[in-house]
Parts: structure tokens; sequence; C-alpha cells
């Protein structure tokens, strides 16, 4: 009978056991809150990088291709650009209106409704022209042997001639073949109040001739656009019009905010700056 | 202490220890992959964003290295390796405005493969417009030199008259042209219409009058087709006028030497009696004869010299036929053909 009542627990080490066990249960308990915390900040952080890293790709990929004169809106929230959507040569006319051109794909290759216009080269800049492709389609019927009759070698990319029209009504001259032409798209960016998230800012997305797209939810208040004029080297917030045109640099201030849920966690807020220079191919 | 029931105590706090370490284990193990998965996330978006980058940068530097490199005919695709990618260019006649100026469109795609991931290359494409400038060399006479006087001796002739007599070719049949012409002074035996001329503006004059891009032609990375050698003739085909370049100083033309295309000679030009050509011949200098040398040789083309400053020596007694012959000239030229990027017509294709 002794060694069984040696074989059970004394009050006092059930007692020791329960205080331990409820410290040890504490520690971990506290661990895993802490560890949690940690993760979730952790979250916040990397959907706040997600989102100014997102903002910077999607403005840099139009900055970068941005032609010359083709910022339209240079203010600290707004950011208007005209960017290529294919340049070709005109390989043949067709009368004063009608022109032929090659671009890669054909216009199969092209999103047609981004169309916003047409621009003209000349030696120094581009001529612009608002026109959405319906005013700029003309039959394609023909175009390439028409270009093939002038010279140009078709072979293998007969499908990619097609033809533009209302040439001789857009430009102060008329184009003549030979000439470059570029169709655009102009796209407004702007950081104004989430329609997704009424606390957030999000950075908008608008194409001409569609309706505003918002990109990137998630964005701080203080995101916005800078730029540097030719000759200076300070950024800032807005170019009069008449100083758009010698803008050599944009600086996107992708700050993001990421709202803590719950739990008494303070917001997350990750500053992504960069500065884009125009025109890095000629 | 060592009784059945602190053992059973022992164990038991074993058991609860062992759990909880099993548990910390896969706590921390969760922790570390999720951790891992991010930063191998991040590492990846960051290493193709580079790559994409670099890969830009390939495009556009294969445009610029294609047209910086290009004369004569128009491949319709090169492949250039750089960086660590490879970039192909083709090329697309789009309008001729003339003869001699056509319109060209560039595409370079670019790709830079990580050795990682080489199924999964970052790609980018760069198009560009390009005048093609062909036969840029105005036939303006059949002998051209800085120097400030020079003699045609009686064992040569500076003759701008068309020696293409047979009209056989494109280009030929063309009306006579200068016989010869220096900075100072020009005497001799020299023919055409007219037979001589002065240009006082010097080297740059005549650099800029012949269209030459003596600086591009010169310089050692300028690819040309035979570098310090001569091909045997017989090998060239009929229709070809390859790019010859000598480099040296005060080099000396040898026997053997006839052969035909345009011969771009950096240093000081001394013809012998065996050097023969057929095109065009630019020289940075002419100078003397080769010692000795009585006269003989010949130019069936053009001789053009002193391009790089004033020709040095500054007399020049010439003792070789230079004879305009429009068709050599005109074949010649057509390999000195060269692109002009058209400005503001470079862009990333997207």
């Amino acid at each position: 009978m002794v060694g069984a009542a040696r074989s059970g627990f004394t009050l006092v080490e059930t007692l020791i056991a329960l205080v331990l066990s409820t410290f040890v249960i504490g520690l971990a308990t506290h661990a895993f809150l802490v560890q949690n915390s940690y993760y979730s900040t952790q979250t916040l952080q990397a959907e706040a990088q997600d989102n100014a890293r997102a903002a910077t790709q999607l403005l840099g990929l139009d900055i970068r291709t941005v032609a010359e004169d083709g910022i339209v809106t240079a203010g600290a929230r707004t950011l208007t650009l005209r960017t290529p959507i294919a340049t070709a040569i005109i390989c043949n006319k067709a009368g004063a209106a009608l022109g032929d051109v090659q671009t890669p794909g054909g216009e199969a290759g092209l999103y047609t409704p981004t169309v916003a216009g047409l621009a003209l080269r000349n030696d120094s800049t581009w001529e612009y022209a608002i026109a959405d492709w319906s005013t700029l389609n003309g039959s394609d019927a023909g175009s390439a042997s028409a270009c093939a009759s002038a010279g140009a070698d078709t072979v293998g990319a007969s499908a990619e001639f097609h033809r533009l029209a209302s040439l001789s009504s857009l430009f102060s001259t008329t184009p003549a073949i030979g000439d470059v032409v570029m169709l655009f798209r102009e796209t407004t960016y702007s950081f104004e109040l989430s329609a997704l998230d009424s606390v957030s800012t999000a950075l908008y997305r608008t194409p001409r001739g569609f309706a505003p797209l918002e990109f990137v939810t998630g964005m701080d208040s203080t995101a916005q656009f800078q730029y540097r004029v030719a000759g200076t080297s300070t950024y800032v917030d807005t170019v009069p019009s008449a100083s758009v045109a010698s803008i050599d640099a944009i600086r996107v201030i992708a700050d993001a905010r990421k709202r803590a849920a719950s739990g008494g966690l303070s917001d997350v807020t990750f500053g992504l700056t960069t500065n884009i220079t125009l025109r890095q191919v000629r | 202490m060592t009784g059945y029931g602190t053992r059973a105590i022992a164990r038991g706090r074993g058991g609860f220890v062992l759990a909880l370490v099993v548990f910390m284990l896969f706590a921390i193990s969760v922790a570390g992959a999720a951790g891992y998965l991010i930063v191998a996330s991040e590492f990846a978006m960051a290493r193709y964003s580079s790559e994409g980058g670099e890969a830009l940068a390939v495009a556009r530097a294969g445009i610029e290295r294609f047209v910086g490199e290009h004369s004569g005919t128009v491949p319709d695709t090169v492949s250039y390796a750089m960086g660590d990618g490879v970039v192909v260019v083709t090329t697309r006649k789009l309008a001729e405005t003339d003869s001699v100026t056509h319109l060209y469109t560039l595409k370079a795609e670019a790709t830079v493969a990580d050795p990682r991931t080489p199924a999964t290359p970052a790609r980018r494409v760069v198009t560009a417009q390009a005048i093609l400038r062909r036969r840029p060399m105005p036939h303006l006479a059949a002998l051209i030199t800085s120097a400030n006087s020079v003699t045609v001796h009686s064992f040569g002739d500076a003759d701008g008259v068309d020696h293409n007599t047979a009209f056989d070719c494109v280009g030929g049949g063309a009306s006579s042209i200068t016989g010869g012409v220096a900075r100072g002074a020009i005497s001799g035996v020299l023919n055409g219409s007219p037979s001589s001329e002065i240009w006082p503006g010097g080297w740059d004059a005549i650099r800029d009058s012949i269209v030459a891009r003596w600086d591009v032609l010169s310089d050692p990375d300028f690819p040309v087709d035979y570098e310090n050698t001569l091909p045997p003739l017989g090998t060239i085909p009929a229709d070809s006028f390859p790019l010859v370049r000598f480099t040296g100083h005060n080099l000396t033309s040898t026997s053997g030497d006839h052969n035909k295309g345009v011969l771009i000679w950096v240093g000081e030009l001394r013809p012998w009696f065996l050097f023969n050509w057929e095109g065009i011949v630019l020289a940075e200098n002419i100078g003397e004869p080769f010692l000795g040398f009585l006269g003989g040789g010949s130019v069936d083309g053009m001789l053009i010299g002193g391009l790089n400053a004033d020709n040095s020596p500054s007399s020049v007694e010439i003792r070789t036929d230079v004879r305009y012959h429009s068709c050599d000239v005109y074949r010649a030229n057509e390999s000195l053909s060269y692109f002009e990027l058209l400005p503001n017509t470079m862009f990333e294709a997207r």
C-alpha cells in the first residue's frame, strides 16, 4: 500500500505542475500572439510594398516610353501621357487622305479601342492629332500590294499592312510617302480617393475614351508626382503648361498605406520614390 | 528520489516537454517556410525585373550597334550576343523616297536568361525607323586630295572621262567629271570636264563633300570585310565590292595588289607599279611614290586622299593612272551605304 501511495501525486506536486504549466502555456501564448502580430505586420508591409511596386511599375512602363512632347498634363496628383502604340512609315499614298502603313502584327495586333490619335514626326518632335480609330481606319484591301509596288518589302508580312484615313485633315501638312506616323494612346494617371476602400487613396488609370480604372488601391494620401524641367536640378509638384514640353524626368512618389484590421496594430506605410527619365530611348 | 513515483513524474514531464518542443519546431518550420517563400518570391521578382531592364538595354544597344556597324547590303536579320543576352535585329524596307534614300523599320528582340531559369528568359522588343543612305558618295572627280600642290607625272594621269565605255552596268555611261582636285595648285596630265579644280576649303571641306564618313570607316572597331589583307581577286564574286582596310603608318602597297572594292587606307598610301584597284580608294594621306617607282599601276574609279587633316606631304606627285570608272564607283559606293536612325522613333514595343 505504501508503494501505491507513493505512485500518486502529492498536492504540492500538482500545484507546482499547475503553476509551471500555466507559466509555460502563458509563455507560449504570448509568443504566439507576438508572432501573430509580427506576421500580420509583415503581411501588411508586404502588401504595402506590393502596392507601391505595382504603381511604380505601371507608371514606369508608360513614362519611359512617352514620346517627345508627349506629356499633356503635369500635376501633383494627375499625369496625362501620350505613348506609342505603334510607329510606322507611310509606304504608299492613295490620294491625299489615305496612306498605307505596316505595323507589327497588322491591324489585328493593335488594340484599336485605345487609339487616341495619330502623330506625324518632323525632325524634332511629333505633331499630335486626336482621332479615334473609326476616323483613322481605312480599307486595308490592296495596302500590301500598293506598298510593294512602291518598293516596300512585303514578303511574309502582307497581313501587317493596312490603310490609314483622314490624313489630309489631321495635320498642318499632309503626310507624304516616307513620313513616319505614330498611333498613340493617351493615358491619365491620378491619385484619388478609392472607390473600393473609402478611407484609402488609389491610383487610377484612365485611357482616353475609357472610364477610370482603379488600378492600385491602398496608396497613401501623400502619393504624388513631381517633375524636373530640363536645365534644373529640383523636382516640383506642378509644371505650367508652357513648360510641360521641357520636362525631362518624372518622380513617382508611390507612398502606400495598409490599414490594420484589428488587434491594436498601427497602419503600415511604405514609401517608394522613383525618378524616371523621359525618352530613355531616342 | 529514485523511487517509482519520481520516475513517473519524470516521464510525465518528459512527455510534456517533448510535445512543446515538437510544437515549437513546427511553428518555427512554418515561419521559416513562409519566410523563405516570401524572400524567394521577392528575389525572383527583383531578378526578373533586373533582367527585364537588361533585356531592354540589350535591345536598344542592338539597334544602335546595327545602325552603327552596318555598311552595304542590308541583311534581313542580324544577331548579336551582348551583355548577358542575345538580340536579334530584323529589317524591313518600307519606302523608297528616291533611288538612294530608302526607309526601313528595324526591330530588335532581346532576351536575357538566368542560367537557373533558362526556359523563361526576360524579353524586350524595341522598334525604330531608319534611313538607308545608298551610294552616298557623289562622283565628283577621279582624283581628290587635300594636298596643297599636286603634280600628275607623265607616267600617270588623272582622268575624269568615264572609262566604262561598255555602258553595261547600272550607273555606267556617266558624264565626264573633274579630272583632279587639289587645295592649292594642280598640274600635269589631267583630263575631264573640267580637267582640274581648286578646292581651297581643305580636308574637312573634302570630307563633307564626299560624304565618306572617314571617322567611322577608319575606326578600328568598325567592321570591314577584310582587315590588313587582300582577298584573292578570283574569290570575290563579280557583283561584290568589299570593304578592305589597311591600318598603319607609311604602309607601302606591294606586289599582287590588284583588287577591287573600297580600299580604306589608314596611314600614308604610297602606290607601287603593281597597285591596281577597281573601285574607290580612300586614303588618310597620299604619299610620295614608292622609292624608285617610275610609273604604272592604276585606280579605276576614284582616288581620294587627305581625309583626316590636310594631306601630308603637302606636295604630291602622282605617277599612277587614276581613271574615273562610273560602274566601279557605283558598285563600290553601294558598299558604303549606311543607316541613319530617325530621331524620336525608337520605342519599346509592348
